[in-house]
């Protein structure tokens, strides 16, 4: 089981809800991929446009909802999306993410350990999108996230583990959940984070922009529980050189 | 009177309630949230909070996202 805070979950597949061509797609995609946690994001009202109902499938599959702070800047601005999120779906809850610089959407090591630690005396409960930081995740730690939430690699660019060695420290050294976000690209991504230890993982544009998003989501919740028994399993250590598999015997020498 | 919702100025002939607002505005709309004059409004606010001339009303609406 994953915990966090004060709520446990079967899966350790997080989604996100963005990019999928339409609600129903991405409905039927969580319910594939068994997840029961689901991001969201904030945007001015556009009353002129009818707005297809988002909310209540989710609720109707007991999803715990997530919302994000995307699009805050500073600290100031995710405190801000932080309590408007907490109203209109009434959580406390919170993915937060500050990220100013638009061609990366690097996450701004200094503005989220600034909200993270204001959040937590607010009442929220924080799960903060953050580099793959060894220094920062336990500085998120000390403040009070209940998970840190470091990248794989830049949001949406399906590149994979490319923090590899920062996050085996970064596992090694939490107390809270480390679930990895951002840059898993295909299932086998998602299985080598959970090999390393990982609590789980946040997939959303590789299921969301695959061809088959449904199929796709089957495909990441295999290879995280598949990734998740073979951590506790426990892998093979790595060798520089070959070791045998089979007897290496003399039986042969006679020829 | 007049206050501005989402930065556009728009008339009101009489004072109502944000809770009132909303249910002429986004009757069907749900994940909604909402600021007055840069502060957030909570939800249990929305009937009995007056508008007031010239307030600045920020609406807000859940999304899809990562």
């Amino acid at each position: 089981m994953l915990h966090i805070a004060d709520k446990s979950f079967s899966s350790r597949l997080l989604l996100g809800s963005g990019k999928f061509a339409n609600p129903g797609l991405m409905q039927q995609a969580i319910q594939a991929s068994g997840c029961q946690l689901v991001t969201l994001a904030l945007k001015r009202l556009q009353w002129e446009q009818p707005q297809d109902d988002l909310l209540n499938p989710l609720r109707e599959m007991n999803i715990q909802l997530l919302p994000n702070t995307s699009g805050a800047k500073t600290a100031k601005e995710a405190i801000f999306a932080a309590e408007l999120a907490r109203e209109a779906l009434q959580t406390n809850w919170l993915k937060l993410e500050i990220h100013p610089d638009p061609r990366y959407l690097m996450p701004d090591p200094i503005e989220t350990l600034l909200a993270a630690e204001q959040l937590v005396k607010l009442g929220f409960v924080v799960l903060p999108y953050c580099s793959a930081d060894p220094v920062l995740c336990k500085r998120l730690e000390q403040v009070g996230c209940a998970a840190v939430m470091p990248l794989g690699a830049a949001i949406g660019s399906n590149q994979g583990l490319q923090t590899r060695a920062m996050l085996e420290i970064i596992i090694e050294q939490a107390t809270v959940p480390v679930i990895i976000d951002a840059g898993l690209g295909a299932p086998s991504h998602a299985a080598a984070a959970m090999e390393l230890g990982a609590s789980a993982v946040l997939v959303n544009t590789a299921i969301a922009a695959s061809q088959d998003p449904v199929a796709m989501a089957s495909a990441f919740a295999q290879s995280v529980s598949a990734g998740r028994t073979a951590y506790n399993a426990g892998l093979a250590t790595t060798q520089p050189h070959a070791t045998a598999s089979s007897p290496l015997t003399d039986f042969l020498a006679a020829l | 009177m007049h206050i501005s919702i989402n930065d556009v100025r728009y008339p009101l002939d009489s004072a109502i309630t944000v809770e009132q607002l909303l249910k002429q505005h986004a009757p069907e709309h749900t994940g909604l949230a909402v600021a007055i004059n840069n502060t957030v409004l909570a939800k249990r606010l929305w009937p009995q909070y007056q508008l007031q001339p010239d307030d600045a009303v920020q609406l807000f609406q859940i999304v899809t996202g990562g």
